[in-house]
């Protein structure tokens, strides 16, 4: 298990051990993480699970290739350098103890 | 549990569990060396009218289980439902994505390809069904709901699948595509039959198949069309798109074309025929969301998580795999059977009751991941509209009939016939 943590809109953490090979908007919606919408159900073509990555893991997630970097024009919320898509990030060892911010607002 | 909801014993047909005591021999059993004395055969009329207490025997009892009659292995479970989604190098799409697949169209499609070439193949459709693109269609798809559910109005009993689901669901598709109008009625009846298959031989029966090949002729007159006389459109663009000078090849072309119709007919009518269904057999939820029809987004997404028309697609294992004490081998197909993973009371607390309230994430109504559902936000629309001009016109309306006729169908599930009495 890899555990990450998200920090909802409302500031609120949880701690999620997620299985290996699942996706952090996975993990998200399946533990009742706030904010995280994922209406395309993880096909990287609704740009509405929009997370900001954050702590020392973050340098470790392999960066976006071209169709998450083409929907992340498409965010609502702020477009920052540590903006993703929560559906493209893998559960790995080397991101252990990632910190992901959910985007206040995904539509 | 809210005040909106509904217990499934109360509103299902009362067609009986699927459960029979039988000696199933074959391959697998000998491998488990498992005495079986429960059977899940996804080509059971039982199963298309009621899977859910055999789902739940599959969830507690045989969460990987072997079907001889389906030839495949079942995942029944959330976990391992979204766990197979997210490993599509173990469990690949290239040999077909529906439990009775169609000849020949493996391979060429959206859901029968793995990456990198099904990558190649969405990325020339996908930004067609991006919900900020589909906005321009909604006034369209609201004159159409109004014309077909004001075509009804002042009958006090109606059939909603041919009277307004699948008039309104060829409508939007013709719309859509720009498709020319004169044969609609035949165009949605080929894509409703090449969907099903035939429960004694478990495979495509001879009008299954020619209906399949009716709508590959249909989708390649389309096509020839479109590249003579170009438009602004998903086909036009679709049948003359190239990807770094790679060309899509004439079976991509035209049974990714084939599909579409399909889905847009077939799988959106199917849904809304869900919808329909659970709404007339929940009062309260049906006066919620009449009242309230800023509701019907919340009452769309616990009718995909409760009863998604999308019950059981399928994937071929590229290596094999331990689970529960059972190793699948590769080469084995398996069945991911959504409708059941959503009902994991594992996942969803109170997982047999329609919550309103629910707002479920995550659920498996449009499948996950790589190979969700690319129509996801067109038909969470088309849905929503069509429900709020029906509710307009018949805003108080029951099932006549408890037991339904249920769609033949391995793959998806729907009722073929829907009576309701307006109040």
């Amino acid at each position: 298990m890899v555990q990450v943590t998200f920090i909802d809109p409302a500031g609120h953490e949880t701690n999620v051990d997620v299985r290996p090979g699942w996706s952090m908007m996975q993990a998200a919606t399946a533990n009742g993480v706030k904010g995280i919408e994922a209406e395309c159900g993880g096909s990287c073509a609704c740009a509405t699970c929009h997370c900001y990555v954050e702590g020392p893991a973050a340098s470790a997630v392999p960066a976006a290739q071209d169709m998450e970097l083409a929907m992340l024009d498409m965010v609502v919320a702020e477009h920052k350098p540590n903006s993703r898509l929560s559906c493209q990030i893998k559960a790995a060892p080397e991101i252990e103890g990632l910190i992901l911010r959910v985007a206040e607002v995904q539509s | 549990m809210s005040a909106f909801c509904g217990i499934e014993g109360l509103v299902l047909s009362s067609v009986r569990p699927v459960i029979t005591i039988a000696a199933v021999g074959g391959a697998k059993e000998a491998s488990t060396g498992r005495a079986r004395m429960f059977k899940f055969d996804p080509y059971s009329p039982e199963v298309d009218a009621d899977p859910f207490e055999a789902y739940r025997t599959l969830r507690e009892e045989y969460p990987c289980f072997w079907s001889p009659e389906a030839n495949m292995w079942v995942l029944s479970r959330y976990e391992d439902i979204v766990t197979a989604l997210s490993d599509w190098q173990t469990y690949s799409s290239a040999k077909g994505n529906l439990m009775t697949e169609l000849p020949g169209r493996a391979g060429a499609t959206l859901g029968t390809t793995d990456p990198p070439r099904h990558d190649r193949l969405r990325a020339l459709v996908q930004q067609a069904f991006i919900r900020r693109n589909l906005e321009v269609l909604s006034e369209p798809i609201r004159d159409i709901a109004r014309t077909t559910a004001g075509a009804l109005a002042g009958r006090s009993t109606f059939e909603y699948v041919s009277e307004f689901s699948s008039k309104f669901t060829v409508r939007v598709l013709f719309a859509t595509l720009g498709l020319p109008i004169g044969n609609e009625q035949e165009v949605r009846d080929k894509a409703v039959t090449m969907v099903q298959s035939d429960p004694v031989t478990r495979a495509k029966g001879p009008e299954h198949i020619a209906a399949y090949n009716w709508m590959q002729e249909y989708a390649s007159k389309v096509i020839a069309d479109r590249r003579l006389n170009p438009q602004n459109d998903l086909i036009s663009h679709f049948s003359t798109a190239e990807i770094d000078g790679d060309r899509l090849d004439e079976r991509e072309v035209l049974l990714t074309t084939t599909t579409l119709i399909m889905a847009g007919i077939e799988s959106l009518g199917g849904f809304m025929a869900m919808l329909a269904y659970n709404l007339s057999g929940l009062p309260e939820v049906q006066a919620a969301v009449v009242a309230g029809p800023e509701l019907i987004p919340d009452a769309i997404e616990e009718s995909l998580r409760f009863n998604t028309s999308a019950q059981r697609f399928r994937r071929n294992l590229q290596r094999d795999v331990e689970l529960h004490g059972q190793t699948m081998k590769a080469g084995d197909f398996v069945c991911l059977a959504y409708g059941s993973g959503n009902r994991d009371e594992r996942q969803f607390s109170n997982a047999d009751v329609y919550d309103l309230e629910r707002r479920p994430k995550g659920h498996l109504g449009f499948g996950g991941s790589v190979h969700a559902c690319l129509g996801t936000a067109i038909a969470r629309l088309a849905a929503k509209i069509a429900m709020e001009e029906f509710h307009l016109v018949f805003p108080k309306y029951s099932r006549v009939h408890e037991k339904l006729d249920w769609m033949p169908s391995s793959t998806f599930r729907s009722p073929l016939k829907l009576e309701l009495a307006v109040h």
